[in-house]
């Protein structure tokens, strides 16, 4: 068996691990990336990426059926076509997953098809589906093994019926009434997109909120929006209860609410899980939690050194840029940097209309105790989405009161993940509300609400009424 | 010398934030002055003198979080110090931005309605105070068209568009949701009337399909718009199953309003249909033609207020009740005994008892802010004082520091300026009293007064037959019951105050020296 050695090994070529890759290789180092799948993990082959390429056909299709509202007139049937649209989908796919391996090569990283194991901490043996193994050692290592869709245990296992994210954005038709057990990002973003495809949706969420990581206000506007189209959304709601029945063709179900529903398919968006239990971490001496996520340092190495674990598989933030970002930093540090990552990382749904957010929620500051100011403004107040027939949403900014600082941004409404970059940037650069408010805004803008709310957490904004002021007197 | 705190904050919450001095020291102000202001997370909170005097030293900087009962400044009072005048959230003035009339489904385009406005986040309804315009007028965008009063402050209301006024849709004194229709443009009624009549109709079809038998009878299908115009003159029209016909959003109106559909007649909806606008319009006279006897008036602000507070406190705050009965002829003796002296009552007496019991139980003197406790340092009770319109609490500060004769020229002081309108430390009490035993009310038990620990409610003092130590004996009792917020006060420490106020109670010579 040949042994092969690098100065660094990234186990996973996801956007958390080709971004390693191609960073280590930029910064001189000889780099070999092992991944037993196609390129680009879950965001590009289950996640991310197919989802908006469908999630774009459905907003169109939902513009159309609309289109009256814009005095726009559509002749004959609004219709579409499942199989076109998933072509597109599968192009892009693929044109992106050879732009990854056209990088590797332009940068002269190593790609090592198969499953990387450790066998001892810096040597890996990495087994294809076809052929021998082989085994690599190298410096540093860099896990970036991701995350699978969490499964519920003792649930119905016939993928066609009981789906996840992985099967739904390959789905090659659509159910006419689908269950979506839980109320998250990747629920969220399937009941928009397949309500638009006539799809007759349900939600089922444990907590009281839709998107309850989020700021509670966001999943309440959410909720306002879906129920208006008629998505069916129970909250605060347990699916006690499901079997196939009818020769596996319909799946039943009973709610904790006590409701009988029957559903073609099922689609389980209740989390995901590290996907590190095959890797050999005991092998390496690398300690995971029990739910098998990598606890990292601030420099994103884990308790053995030299070794790092970057994205959804050291739990810190499951997110594709949060992958990305991980990537650099741990890549910068393995060859010799000491950098913390401390950088906000913002969240995107892609719902219609969108939602966005970086930094605190309103409920995540109050559980700190810190002195908030809250500014808000609704996006239907401004020109550009009463003129685009956009009016739905909000921005909301958290303030630090003492320090006029800003802790958070969180917006829903047209285009509210390219608006969040501005939001990004300036908490990043640590940006006092009054930064943000003496920024210029192009107008008409829908990002002119982000300076709208922050002149209202300052109290100072022109295009709403004043703040409330209360009186009450003092020293009687 | 003396200091000025930060009071209760609105809605509770925890802190604020100084954000400038409005005098600065060595500067005199006199009662009304702002001081201070302070933000919290959704507004600011002006701080204003209810005194004269002179500030002296700043000792809560801007930018700086104090909590409530925080000391903010000393002060130097200076001339006379008037009685404070109590303006807890006097309406400031608002400048409503202007609505865009939300398209209502069907809309006639040539109509064009002037919608209920929302001014403020939490503005749910609004209540027409009058009208500035008469149907008829021509009315421009911006023009003063009514004055409108919302939960916060009274706002007037400029027109958002231009045009004719056909038909006003909310009468003075009638309070509708935000966004609903106050009034039409049209340049001719009879459009008006149409979309008055559609909109019924709308609400039939999206709140209840099918709920309604409509009558399908030959001749009858067609309702001209022009038969829509007037008021039918004759009886409700009825449906064959025997049902008056009316919208589902006329019913709920007429069931919240107690207005009986069966004395109403003819709507001005299609065939006669009653709609929501006829039950508005309509419920006076039909209420008093109904029955000659009931006479219908909008709440006052004064018993909405008592009704939420009340409301929201037997909702939200875990009450529970503990009852004891005292032997009550000590108390008697000791209020027949300083009664000459010191001008009492025997209320005073029992709030006296209360305050020094309040000063060895912090939990009673507390308030409860959210997921935080305020405890004071001093027993401020709340007297419950009956007026014409229904009731108002003042509130006498640092009980149990007073003599009875303090305590009880304090007490005349401030309910004689509740009855005059005049509120004083509203927001400082941490419990309350309530007497009803002057009417012969045995027992009751009352509702707390939200932020406040507690509430106790004093029954008569009545002759009774008890049993004490085996042997019957005659005398006069009194039964106490207090109502505890059980997020402050457990049982236990509900039992011991209570007992505690007994022991006072029973030897109030010499507890209340």
């Amino acid at each position: 068996m040949s042994t092969e050695h690098f100065d660094i090994c990234v186990i996973g070529a996801g956007p958390g691990g080709y971004v390693a890759a191609l960073k280590a290789a930029q910064m001189g180092a000889r780099t070999a990336v092992i991944e037993q799948g196609n390129l680009g993990g879950t965001c590009l082959n289950f996640g991310c990426i197919p989802s908006k390429a469908l999630l774009s056909s459905a907003e169109l299709l939902h513009s159309v059926q609309n289109a009256r509202k814009w005095g726009v007139t559509v002749g004959g049937e609004i219709g579409f076509d499942w199989s076109e649209i998933t072509q597109h989908k599968n192009k892009i796919l693929r044109q992106l997953r050879g732009g990854i391996a056209s990088l590797f090569k332009g940068r002269k990283v190593t790609h090592l098809a198969g499953r990387g194991r450790f066998e001892r901490a810096g040597r890996i043996v990495v087994t294809p589906g076809e052929g021998a193994p082989q085994t690599v050692t190298a410096d540093k290592v860099i896990i970036a093994s991701g995350s699978v869709p969490m499964r519920i245990p003792g649930w119905p296992t016939d993928p066609a019926m009981v789906c996840t994210s992985d099967e739904a954005v390959h789905w090659t038709s659509l159910p006419q009434r689908l269950l979506i057990v839980g109320g998250g990002v990747i629920g969220c973003e399937f009941a928009c997109m397949m309500q638009a495809f006539g799809v007759a949706v349900t939600v089922v969420e444990m907590l009281p909120n839709l998107l309850p990581t989020l700021d509670h206000d966001l999943g309440a506007a959410l909720l306002a929006i879906f129920k208006g189209r008629g998505i069916t959304c129970h909250l605060e709601t347990k699916v006690e209860q499901i079997e196939v029945v009818s020769g596996g063709t319909v799946v039943r179900t009973q709610l904790s609410s006590g409701a009988a529903l029957e559903f073609d398919r099922v689609l389980v968006a209740t989390g995901r899980r590290p996907n590190t239990a095959e890797l050999g971490l005991d092998a390496a001496g690398v300690q995971a939690t029990r739910h098998g996520f990598v606890p990292v340092t601030d420099h994103l190495e884990t308790n053995v050194a030299g070794h790092y674990c970057i994205g959804d598989a050291n739990g810190r933030c499951m997110l594709a840029h949060a992958a990305s970002a991980h990537g650099v930093v741990a890549v910068e540090n393995a060859l010799g940097h000491a950098k913390p990552f401390t950088a906000p990382i913002p969240s995107a749904v892609y719902t219609f209309p969108e939602v966005a957010a970086v930094g605190l929620t309103e409920q995540e500051a109050r559980e700190q105790g810190l002195p908030i100011a809250i500014g808000r403004f609704p996006i239907g107040h401004l020109g550009k989405a009463m003129a685009a027939r956009h009016p739905d949403g909000f921005v909301k900014m958290i303030r630090h009161r003492e320090t006029d600082q800003l802790l958070g941004a969180h917006m829903i409404g047209q285009n509210a993940t390219e608006c969040i970059a501005a939001a990004t940037a300036l908490l990043h650069k640590k940006a006092s509300l009054h930064d943000v408010a003496e920024t210029v805004w192009a107008h008409p803008t829908i990002s002119e609400a982000i300076k709208e709310s922050a002149e209202d957490a300052l109290n100072m904004g022109l295009h709403l009424p004043p703040r409330k002021v209360i009186r009450a007197a003092v020293g009687g | 010398m003396r200091s000025i705190t930060l009071p209760p904050l609105a809605g509770g919450a925890a802190a604020a934030t100084v954000v400038r001095w409005l005098k600065q020291p060595g500067q005199g102000f006199s009662a009304g002055d702002a001081l201070v202001e302070l933000e919290i997370e959704d507004a600011l909170v002006r701080l204003e003198a209810a005194g004269a005097g002179t500030l002296t030293r700043i000792l809560a900087q801007p930018r700086q979080t104090v909590r409530p009962g925080a000391d903010l400044a000393q002060v130097t009072d200076s001339g006379t110090s008037q009685p404070p005048s109590q303006q807890p959230s006097s309406p400031s003035e608002s400048h409503v931005t202007r609505q865009q009339p939300t398209a209502v489904a069907g809309t006639p385009a040539n109509v064009t309605p002037i919608l209920m406005p929302q001014a403020g986040n939490t503005m749910e309804e609004g209540t027409l105070i009058s009208w500035k315009v008469a149907e008829g007028d021509r009315i421009q965008v911006g023009q003063v068209i009514c004055e409108i009063e919302t939960d916060k402050a009274t706002i007037e209301y400029e027109s958002p568009d231009e045009g004719r006024l056909a038909r006003i849709v909310v009468r003075e004194q009638e309070t509708v949701p935000i966004k609903e229709p106050i009034a039409l443009l049209a340049d001719n009624d009879a459009d008006a009337d149409a979309y008055l009549a559609a909109r019924g109709t709308a609400a039939q079809e999206t709140t209840a399909p099918g709920a309604v038998a409509v009558s399908s009878a030959p001749g009858a299908a067609a309702a001209p718009s022009a038969a829509a115009q007037r008021m039918p003159s004759g009886p409700a029209p009825v449906t064959a199953g025997g049902r008056i016909k009316a919208s589902p959003a006329a019913r709920k109106l007429a069931q919240e309003r107690g207005v009986d559909l069966s004395r109403m007649g003819a709507g001005r909806g299609p065939e006669g249909r009653i709609l929501s606008s006829d039950v508005a319009t309509a419920q006076v006279g039909a209420s008093v033609a109904g029955d000659g006897q009931s006479v219908r008036r909008p709440m006052s602000k004064m018993r909405r207020a008592i009704g939420l507070n009340l409301q929201k406190s037997k909702q939200t705050v875990p009450h529970f009740y503990v009852r004891l009965t005292i032997n009550a002829e000590p108390l008697f003796a000791y209020y027949r005994a300083r009664k000459p002296q010191t001008n009492c009552t025997l209320n005073d007496c029992v709030v006296l008892a209360v305050g020094r019991a309040m000063a060895e139980c912090p939990s009673v003197r507390s308030q409860i802010h959210g997921d935080e406790i305020v405890e004071f340092p001093h027993a401020n009770i709340g007297i419950a004082v009956g007026v014409d319109e229904g009731l108002v609490v003042p509130v006498v500060r640092s009980v149990e520091t007073l003599t009875l004769t303090q305590l009880a020229a304090e007490t005349k002081r401030v309910v004689e300026n509740a009855r005059h309108g005049k509120l004083e430390n509203i927001g400082h009490g941490n419990f309350t009293i309530t007497n009803l035993g002057m009417f012969g009310v045995e027992e009751f038990g009352a509702i707390i007064n939200p932020p406040e620990s507690g509430i106790l409610a004093l029954g008569a003092m009545r002759e009774a037959v008890t049993v004490e130590a085996g042997a019957i004996r005659t005398g006069r009792v009194m039964t106490m019951t207090l109502s505890a917020d059980h997020r402050l006060v457990d049982g236990l420490l509900a039992a011991r105050f209570l007992g505690r106020l007994r022991e006072i109670l029973e030897n109030p010579s010499g507890e209340l020296s």
